[in-house]
């Protein structure tokens, strides 16, 4: 393994870098949105709730586009789309999986920051049920990385 | 060795990448608040120390890499100015003096932090 990182084809980089870089930016988002929403479950804070909401609409669900698709380039060039490895396996179901998850969190989210800004409740429960979805993802997310890193068989 | 290394490696990697989010959100005008800019905070001190702890560990015990490649000194001192800029937009932002310019280091730190996963991507020279 260690001989094989010292010797990967260049076309495989730009793919790489994408990958990794949608996903780090997606993890970065998730734990702003999670520290923000967990804050706000509490207080009742409109202002963490936005940041919370924000952060998965405009910064998570794009970098979950980026690390998919830069994935699958990354996939297609290495020609192991279809091999049946289980780390392969697992990054395309905690990937696919994730994203209902994502969409389900920024939906809670946006309607708990909604309902503070028209006043008409505190939104702490929707700001926990997101809570709670992105401490999900983010568990998986971190299986991912550990598998994505060591390629176990 | 070698996988747990690395993933060690990019887990601390994506501790920093959580700093520098948090910042540009406060960067682009975001009231994050204090929870969120502590947690980063322990993110660079965690991160940024066990990119550069590991990072060398995984250099000694790569075949074909040595610490003094050209690319893996380069690394190091690009890590050295990303973590100098840091702690610039760190105090500048806690201070909350000169807003500009903690933006401006903090937006510095990121570029660098990229350029860092650039070099750990293509290692050049390698």
């Amino acid at each position: 393994m260690s001989a094989l990182a010292a010797t990967r084809p260049d076309s495989w980089e730009l793919p790489l870098f994408l990958h990794v870089l949608g996903a780090m930016v997606l993890v970065g988002a998730l734990v702003l949105a999670f520290t923000s929403l967990a804050g706000a479950g509490r207080a009742g804070s409109g202002t963490a709730l936005r940041v919370g909401y924000r952060a998965l609409l405009l910064a998570s669900i794009p970098a979950w586009i980026v690390m998919r698709v830069a994935a699958q380039w990354l996939a297609d060039e290495e020609n192991v789309a279809d091999l049946d490895a289980a780390w392969i396996n697992l990054g395309y179901s905690t990937s696919e999986s994730s994203l209902v998850f994502l969409i389900a969190a920024t939906v809670c989210a946006g309607i708990a920051a909604r309902r503070v800004r028209a006043e008409k409740g505190e939104g702490s429960g929707l700001a926990l049920a997101a809570s709670i979805l992105i401490g999900i993802v983010l568990l998986a997310y971190a299986v991912t990385i550990w598998a994505m890193a060591t390629k176990p068989t | 060795m070698y996988d747990t290394l690395l993933f060690l490696h990019l887990l601390a990697a994506f501790l920093v990448v959580i700093t520098a989010v948090t910042y540009s959100a406060v960067a682009l005008g975001a009231d994050t608040g204090g929870r969120s800019l502590t947690v980063a905070n322990i993110c660079w001190d965690v991160g940024g120390l066990g990119t550069l702890i590991l990072g060398i560990w995984l250099a000694l015990d790569v075949d074909g890499y040595e610490v003094w490649d050209g690319w893996i000194l380069g690394a190091i001192v690009v890590w050295a100015f990303a973590t100098e800029s840091g702690r610039r937009a760190r105090a500048e932002f806690e201070s909350g003096e000169g807003a500009g310019r903690a933006s401006l280091m903090h937006w510095l730190r990121t570029g660098l932090v990229i350029l860092l996963l650039v070099l750990m991507v293509w290692k050049p020279g390698a």
